[in-house]
């Protein structure tokens, strides 16, 4: 174990004297979780101007008018009375999330039972405000053709045409009797920096693979590998050590990035014991890739193709890049066979407050990944070792 | 003749790199794979669904559900596995069907129908419109079979279909969405977005790791040699620009016609998407060139390059849209390429620009491909001739 320390420790005052490790290790990381967080700061509360112009001067405005400024709604928006012209050049300006046109003699029509439509002026940029403004006049809308319906069947249904107008009057006091109530899924939602942190910690750490193997090969053509098999340690010692100082740089790597990126960006990576478990789990699985490149590549040159070549094909099917939890559920699945697609459901699990038990299926499935990866290549080390 | 033949040299000795022929090759395809299909499907909302009632109106609602076409249901045996879901962001929003729906409705009480979504986020108020909307469509028949019931003699179940006929005919009052800035209603989502903003990404990061080839030219004394024979420098130099410009173009082009063959995206304008590739495999090319002058050893270019290409692409736009960051992002954002490339793609997918409609950020894309080169040239000139 002392030889293994031995060669473990040499390896890694290699490494941290070696910028490109401590730049792909600990500063890009860093660096990109915070361009993530200063670019999401201030867009977590939910909050726009919403215009409202009222050409029809009638009793339809004053209820929409009324609706606008109940409690649920007030909080999201603020309302202004505006024109056509004015509301649309402030939703052009940003000026105003949305603006909601009341078309002349919308009030009669609407009592009439003609078709009629409110109008919604949105913008591109602002496709959220949008989408609630379009929701606040569709449920408006909704409203009004409950009551006309309601006036209807009932005339269809035998009610006497003469009692029209007190029928119109009850239907007008009604209110759908299905009501959306909208929750809160939880007082932990998922927000971009809480699954980029952990997304783009794993995605740099993954490169520890090629500068693992790389090293493996660089002695073996330095000639210092000759050297230490011809004295009295054994393979299994020296794949070890280099084993152990992967997975030391690995480890330290996600701790600095998961400390740094919670205290500094405020990113939740979950309760600290089951989110260290996973960290360690995933520098166990760096541990295991590196040992499969060593004993495919033959050569430094080779080792680095593979490890790029893993590093970015376990990185868009484990969904660093891309949010997999919002694709397919074969793509979901397919995630799922990576180690770091099961670290990032890990931490997405744990960011969310799933409770304690939410890192264990994640540290079971890493570590039965990392004893597949890592019995293969035991089964090649010793010849690769040897050779 | 000597441009050609450098540049020869430059793909025979690429070719025969593995590691380069990945990140010119297959890293592309298996980019726009992963990303189409990741996003496919995404011209709908994906809700779930609880249905805890029992009876014909929870029924009913169930089945209004499903035929909405704006939603992609997914359905769950409780809550509890819905959150889950939730929380994964698996489903944009859930919906639970109340137990007692039916009882409460037939009795004329209304019920509330809990609908689960993070309340700032632009999918999940999406999903909350498109739900309402299919609620408030059901809730309209049930009210005026519940209101029929109470003023005739007719039950609610005979009111009920009365009400879901007369429904379809007559005047109708509607909420129509008009964009005051634009053709169409909302940015291109899902693949529209991915694909270009991904061409965006991958074809500069892997213009900086092709800078790691120059970096080997150096250090294996090719251009030394090249220079001992009846070579100029200025021969090198422009082939090692055209073929560094020709990957890039190469990169693009494989993008673009599998996104366009296999995932059906639709890439704006021919000449306009033409002149956007080429603009942006200038950049791509001066930006490589430049990493190829500037770092030692290709493990620095590496360990630069991807990140560099990351922060950049995150900065531009290429991971979300620059819409959804506040104004000093934005303006920062814009200090990139690539924030101008997105720009413009997205004026040519969104808005059906032509040539004529992205001139701007074609001439800055061009601009910064100058400046690239230009530092790229005179450095890599200066290395040739100290």
């Amino acid at each position: 174990m002392s030889l293994a320390w031995t060669i473990a420790r040499k390896d890694l005052r290699q490494r941290l004297r070696d910028r490109s490790a401590i730049v792909l290790g600990f500063v890009a990381p860093l660096v990109i979780a915070g361009l993530m967080s200063f670019a999401f700061q201030g867009t977590e509360h939910f909050h726009f101007n919403l215009l409202v112009v009222d050409q029809d001067h009638g009793p339809v405005g004053a209820a929409l008018m009324r609706g606008l400024s109940a409690a649920p709604i007030r909080d999201v928006l603020t309302v202004r009375s505006s024109t056509t012209d004015a509301a649309a050049a402030a939703v052009h300006a940003r000026h105003a999330g949305a603006a909601l046109v009341i078309p002349p003699n919308f009030s009669r029509e609407a009592e009439n039972g003609d078709s009629v439509s409110l109008r919604v002026l949105t913008s591109v940029d602002q496709e959220l405000d949008g989408q609630v403004a379009q929701s606040i006049a569709s449920s408006f809308a909704a409203q009004i053709n409950a009551d006309r319906l309601s006036v209807e069947t009932a005339l269809h249904s035998g009610a006497p045409a003469a009692t029209t107008g007190t029928l119109v009057a009850k239907a007008e006091q009604l209110r759908l009797p299905e009501q959306v109530a909208t929750e809160s899924i939880g007082k932990h939602p998922l927000t971009a920096i809480s699954y980029y942190a952990p997304g783009m910690a794993i995605f740099f750490v993954l490169f520890a693979v090629g500068f693992g193997s790389r090293s493996f090969f660089t002695e073996r053509r330095e000639g210092t590998l000759d050297r230490m098999t011809a004295a009295p340690i054994s393979p299994i010692a020296i794949l070890a050590g280099k084993a152990l100082s992967v997975f030391v740089f690995a480890t330290l790597s996600l701790a600095t990035m998961a400390v740094v990126s919670s205290a500094v960006f405020g990113a939740s990576w979950g309760p600290t014991p089951e989110a260290a478990l996973i960290c360690i789990a995933m520098a166990l699985s760096v541990v295991s890739l590196t040992a499969l490149v060593i004993t495919l590549a033959h050569t430094e040159r080779q080792a680095e193709s593979m490890a790029s070549i893993f590093v970015f094909g376990l990185a868009l099917l484990g969904g660093n890049f891309v949010f997999v939890s919002a694709a397919p559920p074969v793509m979901r699945r397919l995630a799922l066979l990576t180690p770091n697609g099961w670290a990032l459901r890990g931490f997405t699990d744990l960011a969310t407050s799933s409770g304690a038990g939410a890192a264990i299926e994640p540290i079971v499935a890493i570590l039965g990944i990392t004893l597949v990866l890592g019995a293969v290549a035991a089964s090649l080390a010793r010849r690769t070792v040897v050779q | 003749m000597n441009v050609v033949a450098m540049a020869g040299v430059a793909l025979r000795r690429l070719l025969r790199d593995r590691r380069a022929l990945f990140f010119m090759l297959v890293l592309p395809v298996v980019v726009i794979i992963v990303i189409g299909a990741t996003v496919s499907g995404f011209d709908k909302f994906r809700v779930g669904v609880v249905d805890n009632g029992r009876g014909s109106l929870a029924q009913g609602l169930m089945s209004e559900i499903q035929r909405s076409r704006g939603l992609e249901v997914s359905r769950y045996p409780d809550e509890a596995a819905m959150r889950v879901a939730l929380r994964r962001s698996e489903v944009s929003a859930g919906i639970v069907i109340p137990a007692d729906f039916d009882a409460r409705l037939r009795t004329g009480a209304s019920t509330a129908i809990p609908v689960l979504a993070e309340q700032a986020n632009q999918a999940a108020q999406g999903a909350q419109t498109a739900i309402a909307a299919v609620i408030d469509q059901h809730a309209t028949d049930v009210q005026a079979a519940s209101f029929t019931a109470s003023v005739t003699k007719t039950s609610f179940d005979i009111a009920l279909r009365r009400a879901q006929q007369a429904g379809t005919s007559g005047g109708r009052v509607t909420a129509t969405q008009q964009v005051v800035d634009s053709k169409s209603v909302v940015l291109p989502s899902g693949f529209s977005y991915s694909a270009p903003t991904m061409l965006v990404l991958f074809v500069f990061i892997n213009s900086l790791a092709l800078g790691a080839t120059t970096i080997d030219n150096r250090r294996l004394g090719v251009y030394a040699r090249a220079l001992a024979a009846p070579i100029h420098a200025r021969s090198i130099v422009i082939g090692e620009v055209a073929i560094a410009f020709a990957l890039a173009v190469v990169q693009s082009a494989i993008i673009v016609t599998i996104g366009a063959a296999v995932f059906g995206v639709s890439w704006g304008s021919p000449p306009a998407a033409a002149a956007l590739v080429v603009a942006w495999a200038l950049v791509g090319a001066g930006a490589g060139m430049l990493t190829g002058t500037l770092f030692h050893t290709p493990q620095q270019a590496s360990a630069i390059g991807a990140p560099l290409g990351i922060a950049l692409g995150m900065l531009g736009g290429c991971m979300w849209p620059l819409a959804l960051v506040g104004p000093t992002m934005r303006t920062i954002g814009h200090l990139t390429p690539q924030a101008w490339a997105v720009d413009a793609w997205t004026d040519l997918l969104s808005r059906g620009g032509s040539l004529a409609d992205i001139l701007q950020p074609l001439a800055i894309l061009i601009a910064f491909a100058i400046a690239l080169l230009t530092v790229a040239v005179t450095r890599l000139r200066h290395i040739l001739v100290p």
